[in-house]
């Protein structure tokens, strides 16, 4: 059989395999919204776990750290850096988010903002912005996996028809599955993607240079300076890395998928408990930027599409059978990320945007049958994106953090200080993400100002949190509503 | 809140973030990583480690109990 049937046909039986595994908890019950959403809040501590932990093995992480080690070189650690950051963030907020989610039957994270103001508008704004970011992390995902079908068929199947077929496999996943088919193939996923990129990122430097060190002291020897700041860029330098980490890790959960994920948690101290382990899982990150090193010393011709780098070795050097097993280990990494974003930004849609306009009055199976009809409007908007207006997988990502990382002064001291107001949130989200689209829209990321070059995400956060500040201390005023709904009791 | 979670909570900040104009450099390689990749990946493990205190803190003082 030849090298493409055999490697798609490895991919099928994953994809297949594991659609039917996230199928199984939905079909012995019927799903209400809730369980179809948050999982019926009974998530425990290993569940809660894989929902967490699944959401960095991601397409980005498996081809996106790659291709930009292949590319960019030393800037690429700073995805070594962020997550464990997060967590401890994480620590601090999942527990206080989820039992006001039980209380108050939260879903969402606009649902969190419109319970923490009193503000029905301000949920509203919440809902957009998030879906407005959430489209190209999922626009990540699926370029990602169309990547892994046209290398895997060897070029037989192009970009536009792998696509395609990536749009169609996750709309049907998400669609037959819900949250709890989500955490429980993100189980089988974990460990396929953690075997493949251990194994060839230490087998890949091993085979050609000895041993890993050997591999990174002959980048040294070819591309002086490649593995330290700003590497194979220009003004991705120290204070990109800083301040890209300090976006990065306030970020990360203010990804309104992340809500969700804590508010499918059975109580909070699974929530601390799981928050002290995650970082460990960081660790893995780094085999596929092993991966991207190697690629950059062995693949001749250099590659027109850097993020194709961990398929494109493992294309030449194995046979099909084995570039099969690589490509059904991405393939569910794009497709299980894919489903969680897509699940919780059609919510964003149907609960925060729909349900609360037009559809005040309509019954929840309606709110339900319209978040399952969003995930065909979203998948086929990200694919539209994908095909119109192709991008690295790593700025894609770093797009979307710049936009939510403004949600962070609104939640986090929404959350913790008692004299965060109204005013303040809709002042500083207004001025954060006003000056992030027009950053990056005019092409000022990063942005040189007195010899910095700085995250655009960065500069939005730091006027945000000033205007936040301001006017909050100048509208501050007792208020019986607000202290009540942070009481958690 | 306890002195000691506020310090526990900064160290791994300080580690990953500040300490980059410091150690970004390629030699010596260490544990077979440049010297840049080393420095957060050992961030890492002090984030652990540092949670792990912050835990042993809550649980003792009683904010909730161990799962």
């Amino acid at each position: 059989m030849s090298n493409e049937a055999m490697s798609l046909i490895v991919i099928f039986i994953f994809v297949v395999g594991v659609t039917i595994v996230g199928m199984v908890p939905g079909m012995r019950e019927k799903m209400t919204l809730e369980q179809w959403a948050v999982g019926g809040r009974n998530f425990g501590r290993w569940l809660n776990w894989f929902i967490m932990a699944g959401e960095i093995y991601t397409a980005f992480a498996f081809l996106g750290a790659s291709g930009w080690a292949y590319a960019r070189g030393g800037p690429t650690f700073y995805i070594l850096g962020y997550g464990a950051l997060a967590y401890i963030i994480g620590y601090y907020l999942l527990p206080a988010m989820s039992p006001l989610g039980k209380k108050y039957g939260l879903m969402t994270q606009p649902d969190l903002i419109e319970h923490l103001y009193g503000s029905r508008t301000l949920g509203i704004l919440t809902a957009v912005i998030g879906i407005a970011f959430l489209l190209p992390y999922l626009q990540l995902q699926l370029t990602g996996l169309g990547l892994i079908i046209e290398t895997c068929s060897y070029g037989q199947i192009t970009r536009v028809p792998a696509m395609l077929i990536a749009f169609t496999m996750v709309a049907t996943f998400v669609y037959l599955s819900g949250l709890k088919g989500v955490a429980s193939t993100a189980v089988v996923k974990d460990v396929v993607m953690m075997i493949a990129v251990v194994f060839f990122g230490i087998y890949l430097p091993t085979h050609y240079f000895g041993s890993v060190g050997g591999m990174f002291e002959a980048v040294e020897a070819a591309k002086p300076g490649f593995l330290a700041l700003p590497g194979g860029t220009k003004n991705l330098d120290v204070s990109w890395v800083m301040s890209t980490l300090v976006v990065t890790s306030l970020g990360f959960y203010m990804w309104p998928h992340f809500s969700a994920n804590s508010f499918s948690a059975k109580n909070p101290n699974v929530l601390r408990h799981n928050a002290i382990y995650l970082p460990l899982y960081q660790f893995c990150l780094l085999f596929p930027m092993l991966i991207g090193f190697t690629a950059l010393l062995v693949l001749v011709p250099a590659l027109k599409v850097p993020d194709m780098a961990f398929m494109t070795i493992v294309q030449q050097l194995f046979p099909g059978w084995a570039l099969g097993l690589v490509g059904g280990a991405g393939a569910l990494a794009c497709m299980i990320p894919a489903a969680d974003l897509l699940l919780s930004t059609s919510m964003l849609f149907s609960r925060n945007v729909y349900g609360r306009t037009v559809g005040q009055n309509a019954s929840p199976d309606k709110i339900g049958k319209i978040a399952r009809g969003m995930v065909l409007v979203l998948t086929a908007m990200a694919l539209a994106l994908a095909i119109f207006t192709p991008n690295m997988l790593v700025n894609l990502l770093l797009t979307g953090y710049s936009g939510v990382t403004q949600f962070f002064p609104m939640i986090f001291l929404g959350m913790f200080w008692k004299k965060a107001t109204r005013m303040a949130s809709y002042a500083g989200l207004i001025v954060g993400e006003v000056l992030v689209f027009s950053l990056i829209l005019g092409k000022m990321d990063p942005l040189p100002l007195a010899g910095l070059n700085l995250n655009a995400g960065f500069v939005a956060l730091v006027a945000n949190v000033a205007v936040f500040v301001v006017v909050s201390l100048a509208t501050y005023k007792e208020d019986p509503a607000r202290e009540k709904a942070l009481n958690q009791g | 809140m306890n002195p000691m979670k506020i310090i526990l909570t900064i160290i791994p900040f300080v580690w990953t973030i500040g300490m980059i104009p410091f150690v970004n450099r390629v030699k010596p390689i260490v544990m077979g990583l440049p010297f840049l990749a080393f420095w957060l990946v050992s961030g890492i493990i002090v984030a652990f480690l540092c949670l792990k205190g912050i835990y042993a803190i809550d649980v003792k003082e009683n904010n909730h109990t161990d799962v």
